[in-house]
Parts: structure tokens; C-alpha cells; sequence
């Protein structure tokens, strides 16, 4: 009993322990369930966002969709099978003039509409069994085209619609191409104009693919080579058509056309039948649609002729160049040539005037003299033009007084329109002062051009030149120059030639003014390298004005150190030998005469051999007296005169003193006029210069005197009075001119018999012209009038005075040849006494 | 090892043989669980084994016979308790036919942590089956009850050969020849 009840108390407790874990279990599984339940809720909630979000995204695709299809520029209709509309839109609608919206036509038959819309076609039974015809096939067809009958064109397509190879229906896609097609017929129209027209042009044109084959040749490219088309279409162009030295040119090109560039370029062509042509060739790639090149289009024309021309003109212009270069070297080297002789001439008038010629002879010097420079000019304008057109004109940079330049001229051609009675102005502008830094000479130039024109062309009234600051800034100067006559001017007609060169305005005129007609084109390039421009303004009888402007750098005020500054008082109190004189003479006796005094006095001097040489000078020392020739060759003494007084140098107010060969008083007048204080008389004796020297600078000479003792004797049988006062007491000088006559002088006189014995009248004429001032300076004095006689008769009508020239040549060289040993034994005793002086 | 087994293996020795036979080879058994069971829980296989051992110890009745015939009753009432999954299946065939590829697939569905034995199926003809058993658990003859449990329900009979594939049967081929 007690078994049993332990049994069942142990199933009891079995039980009940496997209740409590089917709880437990349960209750575990209800919570896993609950989980499950809440995940599951939560997937459910998940799913159902997704779908909504798909929905909504499906149904905006579909919104796009039907948006895409009803705004598409393409009409579209859309059949099922059985040819129910299903879907069209706005464009189909408009196309066929349908005046209801798209959504109203769906479900409407097809097979009906297609009777309905038939009449718009102009083939309205094409139209409808075209249709038949592609339903029957159910192939896409795209690009029909269809006419309507109010004008327009259709293009349509057909795209038959299979699912898993069930026809399912079809769509038909129609559009408006009536634009389309009206601009492709314009483009092929205007293609087709312009291809003609460079057909006619006698362009030939010539197609050929990446690899140089010819792709096409056209017609106007064909008779230019002699080839047909079909000859040459496949071949390789180059090879046929080019000579080798055009195929080097063609490859540089290639390069150049395979950038996608086009490019021209000559070559030569070798035709068909084997003749030679050039062309020029345009080259410019061809592009497909994708932009790539698939070859090239050459342009070719024929410029044979053109070549041949070129080369011809080319050689012509050698020719033409060589020819004018030889001109010029020609005109260039004659003028030197010309100036060489020209130099001698102008040279030789000048010391004519120390030769104490009477008034007549002056005369014909004056003649001679003003042809001489005359012809000088002409040949410097010829030089000048050709300098300044193979640009050999250097222009100077150098501080110089434009002032002084103005006045100077000023002077200088109012002394020359004396005769004239002409007035020559000058007005310059006060603003401009000190120095400017520019070309003195061709300023000078310019204005000596000028000014000589406008003298040349007036006979009364006035000539001027004036200036004008124009603005003065950053260091430069601008200046206008104006040069006005009251002369016979110029014709409007005429005006505009006058700066042009070899023109001269009135060919009727040239026999009164002459000239290279140079002279203004030498001015208006001369202005120009300088960067100046010039206008001249002029009317017929009322004169004439020319204005040019020229730029110079500011030279300040630099004031030169000028005898100015030196009271003349000073010169009083100098020692003599830092006294100062220069001398201006051209002839080298009348040099050796004064510098032989000058060396014995012991005063320091200086010599120019000409006006030119002596401004120079006078620019670089202060002197106390200058002795100025007046004839001189390159400027003369009253130029140079002219141009000390009124430009700035040293010797502003230096005395100057004439030295002339001529006795007349006009001539001092001039002198005197242009500046000169005083003017001593050729040939002068030593005592006339010494009283000059103590005018004007007394204190000098009086040391002068007290230094020499005149104890030499000359020969009682020369012309010993003469001889006394000639050289007064400078023995030296004496000896040099004993020296120079025995040695350069006295050869010369045998050459008068035998230029006599020739006949030679006019060479007999001048060297007793020479010879004659050269006795007196030795004491043989009477031989003087001989000589004169000479040169008199010889002149004028030698053949009626043979005799009596005979008879002088006789008397001269016999008395020479008895005094030679006189003047011998005078030079010995004139060297020995001065050894001892010294 | 699902509590249904143990509970419907203690009610049929109860039974059987009472619940003094129930109550003496739990006792024998020193059993983790204590012997309480329930069908919704899951045990030790190993208990499962001290159980039959006893059992067999007990009543002289060999472990592969008491496996057979606990399969064989068994089948009735997990047929009780799970028929309305099995609607389409309407005969031992179709059943057998069904284990790996469905019942076996939904026991995992419900109980992930099921340790079930591997049935290769072969229809060798319409009436013939050759099913592979395969196991660590050995119980080829607890499959044998529920294959004779299984024909009886559908009232169908059938002639069942077994074939020892390894000496430990952890692999035994069984062909099934119904009869008609």
C-alpha cells in the first residue's frame, strides 16, 4: 500500500514538475510569439511604406510617361490588335486637325478613322492601301513619306508591337518635315549654286581620301590637268600630279591639314600630256559626322601665266634697281669729282682778290666767284639728296646757339639783299634762350635753303624768318620756324610740288632762277629725319611762307666763357705773350707774311684757313684781336664776321680787322657794316699791322718796340725803300720770303717763255698773274709793271702785242737771272743776321 | 528530443504494463529530468536510452522490438495531432514519399533545435521504395514502427525489408513493397 501510494505520490510530482515546464515552456513561447508577432507587424508596416513609395514612383514614371508621349513633337497613335486606339496625343491631333483632346479618341476604331482623315492626302488611295499594305507585313517601317494637300509634307513611321511573339498592335509615329525638307532642298540648291559657281570660276577641285587617292576630280580640275575623270579617280594625286620638288612642298602642308587646318600653297603640276602648270592650291580637310577627317578638298588655280609674269618682274626689278643704284653711284661720284675742280676754282677766285685786281677785274671776279658757288651748291644738293637717301646722314647731338644762328643769318642776308633793297627780318621768340642740343649744321642748312629761295624769288619788300616756342616740357624744346617773303609765291595749282624733287614750280622761270630743284626736298628730308614736319603756304604775287617745327633737347643756360666778359681794357695789361691773335687767310703767302711778323713780336696766334675754320676757333678761345681775309673760299670774311658777332662764343667783341686786297671803299663799308672794326690794305707793310696791334692793344706793342733793333741793310740794288718798309724789322720774316721766292717762285719764271713759245696765251696770262704780287717781296719792284703788262696783253689781244710781250718775258728773266746772285747773297746775310738777332 | 516522444513512450508502457513499470524505470533511471515530461518540451536523447534499457531489462523484450512498436503506436496520435498539415497527402506512399522533402523541412520550421535522421528516397516503381535511413541515433527500427504505424492508418499493407547498412545501424536501407 505504502508502494503504491509513493508511486502515485511520484507520478504526482512528475506531473506537476512537467506542468510548471509546460508553463514555463508556454509561457516562453507566447513572449517569442509576441516578438514574432511585433516583427511581423513591423515587416507588414515596412512592406506597406515600399509598396506605397513604388506605387507613387509607378505612377509618376506613368505621369512622365503620358507627359513624354502627349508633348512629343512626333504624332503618335497607339492600336491594338484589333485596331482600337488605345493611346495619342497632342501632335497626332494637331497633325490631322482633330478637335478633340487625345483622351477622347481611345477606344475610337482605326480602320474607320483612316477613311476619315484619307481626303487631306493628295494620293488618298495610296494613303489607304499603303496602310493595308503595312499591316499586312507587321515590319517597322520608318520614313514614308506623305503629301498633303494643303502643301505639307508627313514623314511616318510604322512600328508593329510583338510580346513573346504575339502581335499586340502597333504604333504609327507621324511628324511635320515640311520645314525640314524645304531647308535640306535650300541647302542642296545653294550647294548646287556654289559648287557651279566655282565650277565657272576656273577653280578646279580636286577630292582625295587620308591616303591621297583621288575620290573625285570635277570638271574645271580636269581640263586643267587633261585627264578625264575616270583616270585618274583611284590613283594617288601626288604621284600622278606632282613634280618631286611640289611633293616636298605637299608633305609640309600635310602636317598643317592633319591639325584640321586649311591652308594655301603653290605648286608646280605636271599635265597630262606632260607640260608643267602652277597652281595655287587651297587645301581644307573634310570631316564626316563624327568630326573626323576622311580626307582633304583641294582648290586649284591655274597661275601659270601669273608666275611667269612674277619672275619677269622680278628680273625686271633686278635690272631696274641695278641700274638706279649705278645712277646714283654715278651722280654721287661725279658730284666729287666735279667738287674736286670746283674747290680749286672757288679757291683760286679768292686769292684773285689779294692780287690787288683793278675794278673791272673785280668785276669778273664777282662773276666768277658767284658762278662758282653757285655750281657748288648744285653739286652739294646732288651729294646731299644721295647721302640722305642711302641714309647716311648722321645727326648730331651738340649744345649750340639757335639764337645766334637766327640773327646770324639774318645779318648775312641782309647784307646780300643790299642790293636788293630788300629788308630781311628776324623775329624770335624771347621764351627762347640758352643753348639747345640738336644739328646746328642742318638747321643752317634748312634755313640758309630757305632763306636763299626767298631771297632768290623777292625783288622788293621783305624776307624774314621768325620763331616761335611752341611748348617747352620734360626737357624739350619745340620751335616753329617760319621763313616769309613778299616775293612772286607760288600758284595753289603749283603748291603742292614744291617739296618734290627735280621740280621746279616755273619751268618759264629757269633762265632767271636756277637751281637743282632740290633744294626744297633736301629741306623737307632733312626736317623730317629729325623728326619735324613742314607746310608751306603761298599765293601768287603775295609771297610765300614756309613753316616746319623741330624738337631739341634743352641745353640750358650754359654761358660760354666770351670775350664779352673780358673788358677790352685787359688786353692793356697782358703780357705779350699770352696775348691772343688769330688769323683768318686763305693765302699761304699772305699766312707766312703775317705769322712771320707774329712769330718775331713773339705773340701767340692761331690760323684758320678759312670763315669756317675760324668759327671753330673762336668757340674754343677767347682771342685779342683776329685778322680776317675777306675773300675767302667756303665762307668768307664777312660771313664769318656775321656769325661771331651774333652767336654765342668767346669772341663776341673781339676786334676784328679786315685784311683786303682791295682799296675800295665800298667794300669797307661792308666791311664795317657786318662788324669789322678795321681793315688793313694787302699788302700791308709791318708798321701798319704793328699800329693796329697798338690800337688795340697799345701796351703790347709798346713792349714791342723796346725788344727789336732794325740794324739789317738790304742791298742798295734792289728796292731797298721798299723792301725797309715791307718788313720793317722783322728780318725773319724777311728771310722766309727770300727763302720761299729763290726756291718756289723762282722755277716758275723760265715756264713763262716757254708757255709764251707754245702760245699758250691764257696759262701765260695767269702765271704772270701769280707771279706778279711775288717780286716786290724781293725788291725787284720794277718788274711789278712788267708782269702786269704781261698778264694785260695776253689777256686782251696777245696776237697784236707778241712783240711787246716778247720783249717783257726777255727783261724779266734776263733781270732775274742778274739779281738771282743779289738775292742769294741777301738770303745768306738775312739768315745770318737773324741766327744773331735771335 | 521532443517531449512528445518521451510522454507518448511513458503513456504506452503505462499502458502496456502499468504505471508501476513507468514509475520503476524512471526510478532506475538516474535521469536528469527526474522523469517529468512534457510534450511541448525538449530532452536528452540519452534519457531516451536509459529509458529503453530499463524497459527492455524489465520486460525482456528486445530495444529494436520496443522501438518498433512504440513507431508503430506512435504514428496514430502524431497523425492526430498533425493531420491537418499533411491535406494533400492520402496514402503511405505519398507520405513516406513526403518525409525529407516536406515533414521534415516543416518539423524545422517549428523546432529549429530538432535533431531529425536523414531518408534518402528512391521510387524504385510505383509500388516499390527504397528509403536510406541515416542516424547517430541509431532508432532505425523506431522508423520501421512509424513506416507499419503509417500503412495501418491508411489502411494499406505492405512488405518491409530492412537492411543493415553499417553493423551499428546508423544506415539501413529499408525496401517497401506495398500490396494492393
Amino acid at each position: 500500500m505504502n508502494k503504491e501510494i509513493a508511486i502515485w505520490q511520484r507520478k504526482w510530482e512528475r506531473e506537476k514538475n512537467a506542468r510548471i515546464q509546460a508553463e514555463a515552456i508556454l509561457e516562453d513561447k507566447a513572449f517569442e510569439l509576441f516578438e514574432a508577432s511585433e516583427l511581423l507587424k513591423k515587416n507588414n508596416e515596412d512592406l506597406e511604406n515600399t509598396v506605397e513609395q513604388r506605387t507613387k514612383a509607378l505612377k509618376e514614371s506613368q505621369r512622365r510617361l503620358e507627359t513624354f508621349i502627349s508633348n512629343l513633337q512626333y504624332g503618335i497613335l497607339l492600336e491594338d490588335e484589333n485596331r482600337r486606339m488605345m493611346l495619342t496625343n497632342k501632335a497626332f491631333c494637331s497633325i490631322f486637325s482633330i478637335p478633340v483632346a487625345p483622351e477622347a479618341l481611345i477606344g475610337a476604331d482605326c480602320e474607320a478613322a483612316v477613311h476619315e482623315i484619307k481626303n487631306l492626302f493628295v494620293d488618298a488611295d495610296y494613303f489607304v492601301s499603303r496602310i493595308d499594305q503595312l499591316l499586312d507585313k507587321r515590319a517597322l517601317v520608318l520614313g514614308d513619306e506623305l503629301y498633303t494637300t494643303d502643301g505639307r509634307i508627313l514623314e511616318r513611321n510604322y512600328v508593329p508591337i510583338f510580346y513573346d511573339d504575339d502581335y499586340i498592335g502597333h504604333c504609327w509615329q507621324y511628324r511635320d518635315v515640311t520645314q525640314l525638307r524645304l531647308a535640306q532642298e535650300q541647302i542642296k540648291l545653294s550647294e548646287e549654286k556654289y559648287r557651279g559657281v566655282i565650277e565657272n570660276m576656273e577653280l578646279g577641285i580636286l577630292e582625295v581620301d587620308n591616303n591621297g587617292l583621288i575620290v573625285r576630280a570635277y570638271q574645271r580640275f580636269c581640263e586643267m590637268t587633261g585627264y578625264n575623270e575616270a583616270e585618274i579617280v583611284g590613283k594617288n594625286a601626288a604621284d600622278l600630279l606632282l613634280t618631286e620638288q611640289s611633293k616636298k612642298t605637299l608633305e609640309e602642308q600635310t602636317d598643317t591639314r592633319n591639325k584640321g587646318e586649311a591652308s594655301n600653297y603653290e605648286v608646280q603640276m605636271l599635265r597630262k600630256d606632260g607640260s608643267l602648270i602652277w597652281v595655287v592650291i587651297s587645301g581644307a580637310p573634310i570631316f564626316n559626322t563624327n568630326k573626323e577627317i576622311t580626307g582633304s578638298m583641294g582648290i586649284h588655280l591655274n597661275i601659270t601665266q601669273r608666275k611667269q609674269m612674277e619672275t619677269e618682274l622680278k628680273e625686271a626689278k633686278i635690272i631696274a634697281e641695278n641700274a638706279q643704284y649705278a645712277e646714283k653711284e654715278f651722280l654721287a661720284n661725279m658730284s666729287h669729282e666735279i667738287r674736286t675742280p670746283l674747290n680749286a676754282i672757288i679757291g683760286m677766285a679768292h686769292l684773285l682778290y689779294d692780287t690787288r685786281p683793278t675794278k673791272q677785274q673785280r668785276e669778273y671776279l664777282d662773276v666768277l666767284k658767284n658762278a662758282s658757288n653757285i655750281l657748288h651748291g648744285l653739286i652739294s644738293d646732288i651729294l646731299d639728296i644721295a647721302k640722305i637717301e642711302a641714309g647716311k646722314i648722321e645727326i648730331q647731338n651738340k649744345p649750340f646757339d639757335l639764337i645766334g644762328l637766327v640773327r646770324t643769318l639774318q645779318k648775312t642776308f641782309q647784307m646780300r639783299a643790299n642790293e636788293k633793297e630788300l629788308q630781311v627780318e628776324a623775329m624770335i621768340d624771347a621764351r627762347i634762350d640758352g643753348l639747345v642740343i640738336g644739328d646746328e649744321l642742318l638747321l643752317n642748312q634748312i634755313l640758309l635753303n630757305l632763306l636763299g629761295n626767298s631771297l632768290k624769288f623777292t625783288e622788293t619788300g621783305h624776307i624774314g624768318i621768325s620763331t616761335r616756342l611752341l611748348k617747352r616740357q620734360e626737357g624739350k624744346v619745340a620751335i616753329e620756324f617760319k621763313v616769309y617773303d613778299s616775293g612772286i609765291g607760288i600758284s595753289s595749282e603749283k603748291l603742292p610740288m614744291i617739296f618734290q624733287k627735280f621740280k621746279q614750280v616755273d619751268n618759264n622761270r629757269q633762265q632767271q632762277h636756277r637751281g637743282t630743284g632740290l633744294g626744297l626736298a633736301i629741306v623737307k628730308e632733312l626736317i623730317e629725319l629729325q623728326g619735324g614736319t613742314i607746310k608751306a603756304q603761298s599765293e601768287l604775287g603775295e609771297g610765300t611762307s614756309i613753316t616746319f617745327t623741330l624738337s631739341y633737347a634743352d641745353g640750358g643756360n650754359v654761358e660760354l666763357q666770351t670775350a664779352t666778359n673780358i673788358p677790352e681794357s685787359v688786353t692793356n695789361h697782358v703780357p705779350l705773350n699770352q696775348l691772343n691773335v688769330l688769323v683768318v687767310e686763305d693765302n699761304e703767302m699772305n699766312q707766312r707774311y703775317v705769322l712771320g711778323l707774329l712769330q718775331k713780336w713773339k705773340i701767340p696766334f692761331d690760323i684758320a684757313a678759312n670763315g669756317s675754320e675760324a668759327l671753330a676757333l673762336v668757340q674754343k678761345k677767347a682771342y685779342n684781336l683776329i685778322l680776317m681775309d675777306l675773300e675767302m673760299p667756303i665762307m668768307d670774311g664777312y660771313n664769318a664776321t656775321i656769325a661771331i658777332r651774333n652767336t654765342h662764343n668767346h669772341n663776341q667783341r673781339t676786334p676784328i680787322i679786315a685784311l683786303t686786297a682791295s682799296a675800295l671803299i665800298d667794300q669797307k663799308h661792308k666791311a664795317l657794316g657786318v662788324g669789322m672794326n678795321d681793315f688793313l690794305t694787302k699788302p700791308f707793310a709791318p708798321t701798319q699791322l704793328k699800329q693796329l696791334l697798338i690800337k688795340y692793344a697799345p701796351n703790347a706793342i709798346d713792349n714791342l718796340n723796346g725788344e727789336v733793333e732794325h740794324t739789317f741793310k738790304f742791298n742798295e740794288q734792289l728796292d731797298s725803300s721798299f723792301l725797309d718798309i715791307f718788313y720793317e724789322d722783322d728780318m725773319n720774316h724777311a728771310h722766309e720770303m727770300f727763302d720761299t721766292f729763290l726756291n718756289d717762285v723762282l722755277p716758275d719764271f723760265p715756264i713763262l717763255q716757254n708757255l709764251f713759245d707754245a702760245e699758250k696765251w691764257e696759262e701765260v696770262q695767269k702765271l704772270a698773274h701769280k707771279l706778279k704780287p711775288t717780286v716786290a717781296m724781293v725788291g725787284l719792284t720794277w718788274l711789278e709793271p712788267l708782269l702786269l703788262l704781261i698778264e694785260q696783253a695776253t689777256r686782251k689781244h696777245p696776237v697784236d702785242n707778241l712783240p711787246n710781250i716778247a720783249q717783257a718775258i726777255e727783261k724779266v728773266n734776263h733781270d732775274l737771272q742778274t739779281y738771282t746772285p743779289i738775292l742769294q747773297t741777301e738770303w745768306q746775310r738775312l739768315k745770318d743776321f737773324c741766327v744773331i738777332a735771335t | 528530443m521532443k517531449g512528445i516522444v518521451f510522454t507518448e513512450f511513458l503513456d504506452l508502457v503505462e499502458e502496456r504494463f502499468g504505471y508501476e513499470m513507468v514509475d520503476t524505470i524512471i526510478e532506475k533511471s538516474d535521469l536528469p529530468s527526474k522523469g517529468s515530461y512534457t510534450a511541448v518540451g525538449t530532452y536528452d536523447h540519452a534519457e531516451m536510452m536509459l529509458l529503453l534499457g530499463n524497459l527492455s531489462h524489465e520486460t525482456s523484450i528486445p530495444t529494436n522490438d520496443l522501438l518498433r512498436l512504440y513507431g508503430n503506436q506512435l504514428f496514430d496520435t502524431l497523425m492526430g495531432g498533425y493531420k491537418k498539415h499533411l491535406v494533400n497527402i492520402n496514402s503511405a506512399f505519398e507520405l513516406l514519399s513526403a518525409i525529407e522533402s516536406y515533414i521534415h523541412v516543416e518539423v524545422r520550421k517549428l523546432y529549429p533545435d530538432a535533431e531529425l535522421p536523414y531518408f534518402e528516397t528512391e521510387i524504385l516503381s510505383p509500388d516499390q521504395l527504397r528509403m536510406v535511413y541515416s542516424s547517430e541515433r541509431k532508432m532505425w527500427a523506431f522508423g520501421l514502427g512509424l513506416m507499419e504505424g503509417c500503412f495501418r492508418h491508411f489502411n494499406e499493407t505492405a512488405h518491409i525489408t530492412h537492411t543493415l547498412l553499417t553493423e551499428d545501424g546508423s544506415s539501413v536501407e529499408f525496401i517497401i513493397t506495398r500490396n494492393l
